[in-house]
């Protein structure tokens, strides 16, 4: 109850400041994507493409930003991209997609924060004629959505699996224990990560356990702290999920003060930059990696050649597949993956 | 007795009520161990009170400012954000500034993170003085002014880190136990206990700690004694935020990177564990030593009830019921319920 109303109060708090940030750098960010005239000439009139997504502190959405931004300029449409800037919520979600309809764009790339919650958002759109697209979550029903673009996280958490069975020499009639390190146990996102993540080990990896899971609330202190008891309550640990940017944060700091790099798998997932250095020392056997650049440059992507040539995608649904990334991922890859800011 | 002898016999009654609250607060301690240990055998180690005691130390420097900013009467809500601002700054600092990377590790990391650990106690520094000028200047009462910073540094934290963690040089054998079969306190954890000792000295031996305590009881009565309240509130809520910045370090010393999301509802741990020590949100009342065992107390539940399996979703549960019996069992004792 108490906790609720202080998370309000500092939703509230930190929207005001933000908005003061946000009329500052609104600005700056549209006159950096918006395309001179000469490279839209051959285009009779400009589009705006609106992008809501769920939380900018999100590094996810940081990345997904840089692949909206280069794909706009790339096609020479203005693009409008907003979101909260901490709370993934449908409530501060909803009245920032009103706001942005206000401006009429020609089309929106929305990331619903909740499939029930954002429906409204999306008919209300459609019926002003605005083309819709969803990226990574969707709404529930999409008769109304042109395209639906995603990772597939299933398949991500079974990457994971095949990622720690392969650390761990995994042979037939021998037990092996393993912890998953979550944020939360409803995050959707963690949800199908673990979904996939059990379903491998039960087919193809009988003798791993799944000794216990904990959740960290978005703190890599507190991701760290479960690691840390873990460690001293399975003396055997050989091999932890650490299902997010936070908790793989969190473990690969709590075995790198431990001294157990190396003697324990980790596998985790999102390519902050502070981890993917990491893979190189060792600490991180694997990290599963999503590719949001890569799915913000093909909604933008469809929606343009929808509203200038009338051409439907191919699909009405796109699954970006994950990559694992190791110790034998080329440099390259390692660059291509990692999440990077402005 | 004669009248004359009055004031003394205050003084041991008093020193008796804050002895048995110490001596209630160790007993819960104590038997929570014994729970947790017959639970599971494993938590009664040097490798347990290590985690434990690794935990404490960020929470506790939170704490202690907390417990200054309690005892004069106010609240301060920013000392998460301040925690994880300073805790981006200092790595910003490291990396960016002074081009240090992951791969410094070890002793030749002990520059640049001296050069971090300033960076983390000036930027909390500064979030204080900010609280005092909202506080003494603007007339903003503490929860409201504490509540804009707590939101302004969360933010702050997340433009300058780009929402991502910030890694940095490193030598994670200053947060691991000295010893692991004998010592389970880390060098950090070592700095953390002077500090805090230090600010607890200042606290019940020292004229400011006897300010802090007349403006919590009556701010007006302190004024009309001579305190210059304005000014001792500024340096209690500068204190507060060095001590929140010096946390944020400790935290980046723990985690190897400034994190931006390592202070969200970390100021709720401190209050927690400032009441459980047995403060007074109504200013006026409260010990250091109160404060150090409240956090000890929080971290052994948490440690322990990870360590007993009992399945995450129960944890806020069980950590609530606790926080309100220990509330409960200090404020219906009759010495309490007679003040």
């Amino acid at each position: 109850m108490k906790k609720s109303y202080f998370k309000k109060a500092v939703a509230l708090a930190g929207a005001a400041v933000f908005a003061i940030g946000l009329a500052g750098c609104a600005a700056e960010e549209e006159a950096a994507v918006t395309p001179t005239t000469d490279d839209t000439a051959v285009v009779a009139e400009d589009l705006t493409i609106a992008f809501v997504m769920g939380a900018e502190s999100d590094p996810f959405f940081q990345a997904m930003k840089i692949g909206a931004e280069e794909e706009a300029a790339a096609q020479g449409v203005t693009l409008i991209w907003q979101g909260d800037p901490s709370n993934y919520s449908p409530e501060t979600q909803i009245p920032i997609v009103d706001s942005v309809l206000a401006q009429q764009p020609d089309g929106l790339v929305l990331i619903p924060t909740d499939p029930t919650a954002l429906q409204a958002s999306v008919a209300k759109a459609v019926a002003a004629g605005i083309a819709v697209a969803n990226v990574d979550t969707r709404v529930g029903d999409l008769t109304d959505v042109l395209t639906f673009i995603t990772g597939d996280n299933e398949d991500g958490g079974a990457k994971a699996a095949e990622a720690i069975a392969n650390a761990i020499g995994y042979t037939d009639g021998e037990t092996y224990e393993v912890v998953i390190g979550l944020t939360s146990a409803t995050a959707t996102t963690n949800v199908s990560r673990k979904e996939g993540f059990e379903a491998t080990i039960a087919a193809s990896y009988p003798g791993i356990q799944i000794m216990d899971v904990a959740y960290s609330e978005s703190n890599p202190e507190k991701a760290s702290t479960n690691v840390n008891n873990w460690l001293t309550k399975y003396p055997n640990l050989d091999g932890i999920f650490a299902i997010d940017g936070t908790n793989a944060s969190g473990a690969a700091a709590a075995l790198q003060a431990k001294g157990l790099v190396g003697e324990v798998a980790l596998v985790g997932y999102d390519a902050y930059p502070a981890n993917v250095a990491l893979i190189e020392a060792g600490v991180f056997t694997a990290l599963i990696a999503q590719d949001p650049a890569a799915e913000a440059r093909l909604a933008i992507q469809s929606l343009v050649e929808y509203l200038r040539n009338g051409t439907m995608p191919a699909s009405a649904e796109v699954v970006i597949p994950n990559v694992t990334l190791d110790a034998n991922t080329s440099a390259a890859d390692l660059a291509k993956y990692t999440y990077v800011a402005n | 007795m004669s009248s004359s002898q009055q004031p003394n016999l205050r003084l041991e009654r008093f020193k008796a009520v804050a002895g048995s609250q110490n001596s209630i607060l160790l007993s819960v301690l104590i038997a929570l161990a014994i729970i947790f240990t017959l639970a599971e055998p494993l938590f009664f180690s040097v490798a347990t009170a290590g985690n434990i005691l690794t935990d404490w130390g960020s929470i506790v420097l939170l704490a202690a400012g907390q417990t200054l900013v309690i005892i004069s009467g106010g609240i301060d809500l920013s000392v998460g954000g301040t925690l994880a601002i300073s805790g981006v700054t200092s790595a910003w600092m490291m990396t960016t500034i002074l081009g240090f990377d992951i791969t410094t590790t070890g002793p030749d990391a002990y520059p640049p993170l001296i050069v971090g650990g300033l960076t983390a106690v000036g930027t909390g520094l500064a979030v204080g003085l900010v609280n005092a000028f909202l506080i003494n200047k603007l007339r903003i009462v503490p929860f409201v002014a504490t509540l804009a910073t707590m939101g302004a540094t969360l933010g702050f934290a997340i433009i300058i880190s780009n929402g991502m963690p910030i890694g940095g040089p490193n030598d994670f054998s200053l947060i691991s136990p000295i010893n692991p079969t004998w010592m389970p306190f880390s060098w950090a954890v070592v700095g953390v206990i002077i500090v805090v000792t230090t600010v607890g000295l200042f606290l019940h031996r020292s004229r400011f700690g006897l300010h802090t305590y007349a403006i919590g009881s009556n701010a007006f009565a302190a004024r009309a004694a001579g305190i210059n309240v304005e000014r001792h509130l500024t340096k209690v809520y500068a204190l507060a935020g060095a001590l929140a910045g010096l946390a944020g370090f400790y935290v980046y010393l723990r985690l190897g990177a400034g994190s931006p999301s390592s202070g969200v509802m970390r100021e709720l741990d401190a209050i927690a564990a400032v009441v459980i020590g047995g403060a007074s949100l109504m200013g006026g009342v409260g010990r250091m030593m109160g404060t150090v065992i409240g956090a000890l107390i929080l971290f052994t539940v948490q440690s322990g009830l990870i360590m007993a399996g009992v399945a995450p979703d129960w944890k806020k549960v069980v950590v609530a019921v606790l926080i309100a019996a220990a509330v409960a069992a200090q404020t219906l004792r009759p010495q309490n319920r007679a003040r």
